[in-house]
């Protein structure tokens, strides 16, 4: 039985013992020595050894089984895995949250089972988790940074000067005072780092600290840990993203609780066939090498995108078999040509300069005295003078296209989807659905018949005792019989690739995450919509997970769904859309096909996002000196404009010897 | 949105308010929001009136962010007090129209109740506004460490309360998200009876409630982490300092208050 061990103190360690906080402050502006044995260092001797250990949970799943480790002090070690691998127990071992069932756990030298000793590791070992909203205890910026602090006793001036410093060192000095709910994901998060940064510890882990961030979160996270690994601080970092990978010294790769692979970046990515075995993705630049290979070209496997863009630039390629093969089809990028006949129909979302403010409903709603006082006082109750979440925004949704909806934190995503679905009424302008209002209340329910909503992290509202009941919630409150709704669980459940029979009766709790959203997702598609509104439905899944989403959109479009997807991945824009719609600061910034946004760069640019991974990789195979034709924006035309620019080169270079 | 509002709005400002010393700030809160319901005549009503709105003022809070804070009390308010209206009968009649009479009394009562309410409230929401949460729960650990003595766990329930400041915000949008993806599958939660309505509150509450323990699991997973120990001895990142320039004038100002009141109480 693991213990998941409790904080409770034994009658010892009530006041903090004295050398600890001594320790502290001695450590002070010394964040850079890793020395971790009660003053001599000890460089390049392990901060954790793990000696053959096993974790099963009270319910007996086993989620580790035999990992033997250890890692270096002051090295930056990324840990992957899919859903399930058992990375996240292991990442909880390093400060005692998890004990070891067998085996054991030494972190500084101190066996996490010493109960007496948990401070000491706690203190030292520093932990941020994947929500960072968990992992705040106040209101105000600076006082949770305290916390840690506080917990060790240490004097007020440190606490002030420790906070103040790791404010800085995380860049967010200027938000002290602000509410954490009122701050971006990336910037939770980069407060909670500041929090572990804050107890100055030797070690920090991180479990998945980005999973739920966009782009420019995620680059920021990376970029605060690398600083940190400047200043001497061990990182173990947890993901399952592999341009975090590249970013570390070494590689662990975690399966079925078990230690996989182990080495640096370069090392682990060089076993392709067990990664891809492992349901992980390989970096960008490896997928390319693959595709090359699959047309004919034998290059070299890089990980690195710089030295492969050199590469290819300059060596040619070495065996060029035949004539470049038709790439496979399965490959090939989907065609995506708009049937003539959706063109001449009707749009089945349209906005047509639709305005929208928080502070105006509430006014409107209100028919009592004071409003009416107030609508004298103002007869042509004008509209409010900001803050707009939404500034006259028009679009329309052609019926069996996807559409991507992209832009910031705050930029008025959540809020175009909430009208679309009528959760929300436009405060100026007018929102239509399949033709019909969403102002109009006679027709609200055809309207929610028509269309289909997934919010974020959807399986957070999975209540009922089982999955049938949870998928049937839907299509009962529309009143089917009995038989037409098993009928359409069924369908639904088969659509995620579930199967009633086997989980139907099951508690959607007990499944796991992937799962339970697949549930939530069915949920909605039971009710057979002929347009869904999804809201990052690919946040937070590792990527055997996304795969499998990716794939559900796409055969949803097929059969004629049309579909709104609002996310911050540009490679699935640039895969999966039909159309994009950019916005930023509640207004339209941007229309068109992937094409035609991506070719904008300057624009997106200004307004924060980035390009997709394969174009950013062709711009860098460009900057080597390999002319590409046109810009790529998915992997398989990557590969594909590669693949003739290598051959014009070869050509080239075979007619200028043979002069 | 709406309970982010009426619970725990800081509202910063570099003012002599927030300056006090939580303490000092939090019992001379209570002093007058009790002595609040001393007030009796006129002349008293509006130096306590006079007295809150100077406090708003030197606060430099807004006084319509207070006003809104305390806008859903205030309703109910004004509503019992035109119970106050209707009922009581004495004193030289104002107005009649049939059976129904407004007499002085009645109100003077309305009056009476309502502002000094209000000027409670406004009181309690300007302690809110001008003091963080942090600061909040220290000075009322401090004030309430005689009962730490007795054995009751002062510091973890000033803890709880801080925490639980903190989620408000991030339950109620989890709330509206799960009442606009229910929604849109279709529940309905208008034109039910008693126990049909508390059916369909099935598919809000239970998710609401699941999310809340997986806060509550993650939290303390993330406490543990940051080495918190319950009932150990902690340090404080702010320290409470009672600087005599600063909260002494403080008290005195509230304690001339008193004086003033009650001489306005037994003169008149």
């Amino acid at each position: 039985m693991p213990r998941k061990s409790q904080a409770a103190p034994s009658a010892g360690q009530a006041a903090p013992d004295e050398d600890q906080v001594a320790r502290g402050i001695d450590q002070t502006g010394a964040a850079g020595t890793t020395g971790f044995s009660d003053g001599h260092r000890m460089q390049a001797a392990p901060v954790a050894v793990f000696d053959r250990v096993s974790v099963t949970y009270p319910d007996g799943t086993e989620a580790l089984r035999g990992v033997a480790a250890a890692i270096e002090a002051g090295s930056y070690v990324c840990v992957i895995g899919g859903n399930g691998s058992g990375k996240s127990t292991f990442a909880q071992l390093f400060n005692a949250l998890i004990v070891p069932t067998e085996g054991t756990a030494r972190i500084f030298g101190i066996d996490t089972a010493d109960e007496g000793r948990l401070l000491d590791i706690r203190s030292r070992a520093a932990m941020v988790f994947q929500h960072p909203e968990d992992q705040m205890v106040t209101s105000i910026v600076a006082d949770d940074i305290a916390f840690g602090p506080e917990n060790l006793a240490l004097p007020q001036p440190e606490i002030a000067r420790r906070v103040e410093e790791s404010l800085r060192t995380v860049g967010l000095s200027e938000l002290a005072q602000a509410d954490p709910a009122d701050l971006s994901g990336g910037q939770k998060q980069r407060v909670a780092i500041a929090g572990a940064f804050a107890l100055r510890p030797d070690l920090l882990v991180l479990d998945e600290p980005a999973a739920m961030l966009d782009v420019r979160g995620r680059r920021g996270i990376r970029r605060v840990c690398r600083e940190l690994n400047e200043l001497g601080i061990t990182i173990v970092h947890v993901t399952h993203f592999m341009d975090d990978v590249l970013e570390a010294d070494r590689v662990l790769v975690l399966s079925q609780g078990r230690l996989v692979l182990d080495g640096a970046p370069a090392e682990v990515f060089s076993h392709e066939h067990e990664v891809r075995e492992l349901n992980l993705d390989l970096p960008l630049s490896l997928q390319l090498c693959e595709a090359l290979e699959k047309r004919g070209l034998a290059v070299p496997h890089l990980a690195d995108d710089d030295q492969l863009a050199q590469a290819l630039a300059t060596d040619a390629p070495r065996a060029l078999t035949a004539p470049a093969p038709k790439p496979l089809d399965r490959e090939a990028a989907p065609a995506k040509t708009v049937p003539q006949a959706s063109l001449d129909a009707q749009p089945v979302i349209e906005f047509e300069n639709v305005s929208f403010s928080y502070a105006a409903p509430v006014a409107k709603r209100r028919r009592g005295l004071l409003a009416r006082l107030r609508r004298k006082r103002a007869p042509q109750a004008p509209l409010p003078s900001g803050p707009w979440a939404l500034r006259k925004v028009s679009f329309s949704l052609r019926p069996g296209t996807l559409t991507a909806l992209i832009g910031h934190t705050g930029a008025g995503k959540s809020t175009v989807i909430e009208l679309a679905c009528a959760l929300k009424m436009p405060t100026d302008g007018t929102v239509r659905v399949g033709g019909i209002l969403t102002t109009d209340p006679e027709r609200r329910r055809e309207l929610r018949r028509a269309i289909g909503y997934v919010s974020q992290s959807p399986e957070r509202q999975l209540f009922a005792e089982t999955v049938f009941d949870d998928v049937a919630f839907g299509p009962r409150n529309l009143h089917l019989g009995e038989a037409e709704v098993e009928q359409r669980v069924r369908e639904a459940l088969a659509t995620v690739r579930l199967d009633l029979d086997t989980i139907g009766d099951r508690s959607p709790f007990a499944l796991s995450g992937g799962q339970q959203r697949g549930v939530a997702l069915a949920g909605v598609l039971a009710l057979r919509p002929r347009i869904l509104v999804l809201d990052e439905p690919m946040a937070g899944l590792d990527p055997a997970g996304r795969k499998r989403t990716v794939e559900l959109l796409d055969r949803l479009r097929s059969q004629g769904t049309t579909i709104l997807l609002v996310t911050h991945n540009m490679d699935d824009v640039a895969s999966l859309a039909d159309s994009v719609i950019v916005l930023d600061h509640g207004a339209l910034a941007l229309e068109g096909t992937p094409e035609e946004i991506f070719s904008r760069e300057e624009e997106l640019h200004r307004i924060g996002l980035g390009a997709p991974g394969p174009a950013l990789l062709a711009g860098k195979i460009c900057v080597a000196g390999l002319d590409l034709a046109r810009a790529p924006l998915t992997l398989p035309a990557l590969a594909d404009s590669v693949a003739s620019a290598l051959a014009l080169k070869k050509e080239g270079g075979t007619r200028g010897a043979a002069r | 949105m709406a309970l982010r509002v009426s619970v725990g709005q800081y509202y910063s400002a570099d003012s002599p308010i927030h300056e006090l010393d939580p303490r000092a700030k939090v019992a001379l809160t209570l002093v007058y929001m009790v002595s609040c319901f001393f007030v009796a005549n006129p002349a008293m009503l509006a130096l306590s009136g006079a007295f809150v709105f100077a406090a708003i003022a030197a606060s430099r809070v807004p006084v319509r962010l207070l006003l809104r804070s305390v806008r859903t009390i205030m309703f109910f308010l004004v509503f019992t007090s035109v119970f106050n209206l209707f009922f009581v009968q004495t004193g030289q009649v104002l107005l009649s129209a049939g059976p129904v009479a407004f007499t002085y009394d009645g109100v003077w009562a309305a009056a009476l109740y309502t502002l000094r309410f209000l000027f409670l409230l406004l009181m309690g929401a300007l302690l809110m506004c001008t003091t963080t949460p942090i600061a909040l729960t220290d000075a009322a650990e401090d004030l309430l460490a005689p009962l730490a003595r007795l054995g009751l766990p002062v510091h973890d329930a000033a803890l709880i309360m801080s925490i639980a400041l903190r989620f408000v915000p991030t339950l109620s949008r989890e709330a509206e998200n799960i009442v606009a993806a229910q929604t849109a599958r279709g529940a309905d939660l208008e034109n039910k009876g008693p126990l049909a309505y508390a059916r369909a509150c099935v598919p809000l509450v239970v998710p609401l409630f699941a999310s809340a323990l997986r806060h509550a699991e993650n939290l303390g997973r993330a406490m543990d982490a940051r080495c918190y120990v319950g009932g150990a001895q902690r340090t404080r990142f702010h320290a409470m300092r009672f600087v005599p320039a600063r909260d002494g004038v403080a008290v005195t100002g509230v304690l001339l208050y008193l004086v003033g009141l009650a001489a306005l109480g037994v003169l008149l």
